[in-house]
């Protein structure tokens, strides 16, 4: 038998260990306390090495009541408050939403510390079953309040045949040192239609870890957006799966990062039938000594001939001290496909602010310009009107920190 | 930047602008090598050369692009040295280049250029920001004028415009910009002749007493259209020969070849 050397666990190791057994997750706790947190050996958080970047974690949320107005208001929009990792009386639904909640994290178990540890958390999750098309927007708004927290939570939408949603999930905390780790699991009956977009909007101490899960049926069509825009080490994964021919999937992401943060988006994309598409945008922008990564993997299975797939990611350097880490990957089994990437990375460009100058626009003012032009990408994707204005919101409050 | 009032003080006989003896190095390599040019007021000069004769590095020095490195002699505009001044400060003063390849830049619509680069220099003179209104009929008027079309302005700046329609778009941000000083660099380059036309009437119609025009080109077909009062022949980065619109169509007949340094040869 191979015994394997115990690993020297860090004091935040050591509080997840206990975290899990206090919850009962006991399997979870042992299988944690032998693999650790994952370093820069695990492919998947080469440039995130948890190890090294989470020093402290909070102790396990307790309930608080959720009250108080939403940081992120979209007028018009369905919301559904969830303080504390705890989902609050929501109001009535807008007709062709069901709204409850379901038990236990709503991600499928893989190989993944984040997504192990928000299995074991997770109590309850939102569920949202839409069963017909939806105007509203629906918001779903999650806060942490008092005293530095972990929590872990949830959301499972489900969206029938041929329906058509907006959803959107704001991450938002109180000013202190928390800890979020959040998973949604999304599934498209075929022909829905759907925009999903994750906002992270938590205080600058947090910690935040996003995993979205897509199931993508045939002939559905799905828009993701996240944006990465609060804390101070923040991680999103993507998973998305095409389950059904004649799908496709508009993936957006941006990292909006200050000095000393780090941003991850780490998306996976698996085009695993036939005739699915998907487009990925990608966009990171840093200032001081902020650091930005993008994972991109595109993984196009033995018998999905046909797939077409673009993948860019974009880097915006506003700093000497800004680190942008940009990593395409293209897995094709399939002989007959479309499948590409690009990634450019670097300063604003010396020819348009000479342009935008020579035009009577000083310095200052044409960096704006053309920042809000490479930012504004990925916010002009979204048709609702009132919602594309609360992103540009964020966009403009970024900006405005750094002048 | 100095303020508008000293530079009213200057009586209407200080030049527009006057070169002297400027020397231009570019990358450890002498490109201008003693340029003296004297533009006076309402007066149109056309500046014509071979390609690399050093007639584009003259117009990017006079806009202010960095990399450019004057090594000897000044330059100056209504009598201040505009060497000292930024790009965006030249053209609040009232300098204008119309680039021979104008920048295409993505995710900036055309008419949240427009009215950036307006109220911006309205804004360094002193002067109000345009109200909406104001800012669309001027618009409207000048892209007029210039067989405009006016959904391009809701189009990103310059980005998937035709060639002519670049130019176009060039001389449109000069007739809103009014500048007093009017750089034109090879702007027939890339024209049909319909289109040449359009862009010249448009040039034509800013001619006026108090603004004065420098033509960059090297072929004589533009000032069919547009006529200069002054032609100067450049070559091998200097003024070799100066004289009046008869001189163009000389070039046209006989080239270069006269103007050419033997040791280049």
């Amino acid at each position: 038998m191979n015994v394997q050397t115990p690993i020297r666990l860090t004091a935040a190791e050591e509080s997840l260990a206990a975290q899990l057994e206090s919850v009962g997750a006991g399997d979870a706790a042992v299988r944690f306390r032998e693999a650790g947190l994952p370093t820069r050996r695990v492919e998947a958080y080469h440039y995130t090495d948890l190890k090294v970047l989470l020093s402290e974690v909070p102790p396990l949320a307790e309930a608080v009541a959720g009250t108080g107005a939403p940081v992120f208001d979209i007028p018009g929009a369905y919301r559904i408050v969830v303080a504390n990792g705890v989902m609050q009386n929501a109001g009535t639904a807008p007709a062709g939403v069901i709204t409850g909640k379901v038990g236990g994290s709503t991600l499928t178990m893989r190989d993944d510390t984040v997504v192990r540890l928000n299995s074991a958390l997770v109590k309850e999750a939102v569920n949202i079953e839409l069963a017909g098309s939806v105007d509203p927007v629906i918001h779903i708004d999650r806060r942490t309040d008092g005293d530095a927290a972990h929590v872990a939570t949830g959301s499972k939408i489900t969206v029938a045949p041929g329906a058509r949603a907006t959803v959107i999930e704001t991450v938002a905390t109180s000013d202190a040192g928390h800890m979020g780790n959040l998973g949604t699991y999304v599934a498209l009956g075929e022909g829905a239609e759907v925009t999903h977009i994750v906002v992270d909007l938590s205080a600058t101490q947090a910690t935040q870890f996003s995993t979205l899960e897509y199931r993508i049926d045939a002939n559905a069509k799905l828009m993701s957006i996240v944006i990465q825009a609060g804390a101070n080490l923040a991680r999103a994964q993507i998973f998305a799966n095409f389950v059904g021919e004649g799908a496709h999937g508009d993936f957006f992401g941006l990292n909006l990062i200050d000095t000393d943060q780090h941003r991850d988006i780490t998306l996976d994309v698996t085009h695993g039938v036939p005739n699915t598409t998907s487009t990925e945008l990608f966009k990171q922008i840093g200032r001081g000594h902020g650091k930005g990564v993008f994972q991109g993997k595109i993984t196009v299975a033995k018998d999905a001939q046909k797939t077409d797939a673009k993948m860019m990611s974009q880097g915006l350097m506003l700093s000497e001290g800004a680190e942008i880490l940009t990593k395409p990957e293209l897995v094709i089994f399939a002989d007959d496909v479309v499948c590409g990437h690009g990634a450019t990375c670097g300063d604003l460009d010396e020819t348009w602010m000479f342009y935008l100058m020579s035009r009577g626009i000083p310095k200052a003012e044409a960096e704006t310009i053309l920042i809000r032009a490479f930012l504004e990408e990925i916010v002009d994707a979204v048709e609702d009107e009132a919602l594309g204005e609360a992103l540009s919101g964020i966009v403009d409050g970024w900006l405005a920190q750094g002048a | 930047m100095n303020g508008t009032a000293e530079r009213a003080e200057n009586d209407m006989t200080t030049p527009m602008l006057e070169i002297k003896n400027l020397h231009v190095r570019v990358e450890d390599q002498d490109i201008l090598k003693g340029v003296d040019l004297t533009l006076n007021r309402g007066e149109m000069h056309a500046i014509m050369g071979r390609n690399g004769s050093g007639k584009s590095t003259l117009s990017y020095v006079l806009a202010g692009k960095e990399d450019y490195e004057v090594t000897e002699g000044e330059i100056l505009f209504e009598g201040e040295n505009l060497l000292e001044m930024e790009p965006d400060e030249r053209a609040a003063a009232g300098v204008f280049l119309a680039f021979q390849y104008p920048i295409e830049i993505p995710g900036v619509s055309t008419m949240t250029f427009l009215k950036a680069a307006m109220n911006a220099q309205r804004k360094a003179r002193g002067e109000s920001e345009l109200s909406t209104p104001e800012f669309m009929k001027a618009v409207k008027d000048a892209s007029g004028l210039l067989e405009f079309k006016q959904d391009m302005l809701k189009r990103a700046l310059n980005v998937g415009f035709s060639g002519g329609e670049k130019k176009r778009a060039e001389i449109l941000q000069m007739a809103l910009l009014a500048p007093k000083l009017c750089i034109l660099d090879e702007t027939d380059s890339g024209l049909d002749i319909d289109a040449l036309k359009v862009v010249a009437e448009g040039v034509n119609k800013l001619r006026g007493p108090d603004r004065t025009m420098l033509i960059i080109t090297h072929y004589q077909r533009l000032l069919n259209y547009i006529v200069p009062d002054i032609v100067h022949v450049f070559s091998d980065g200097r003024v070799v020969e100066t004289g009046d619109k008869s001189l163009a169509l000389e070039l046209e007949a006989k080239g270069y070849a006269d103007y050419e340094s033997t040791d280049a040869a």
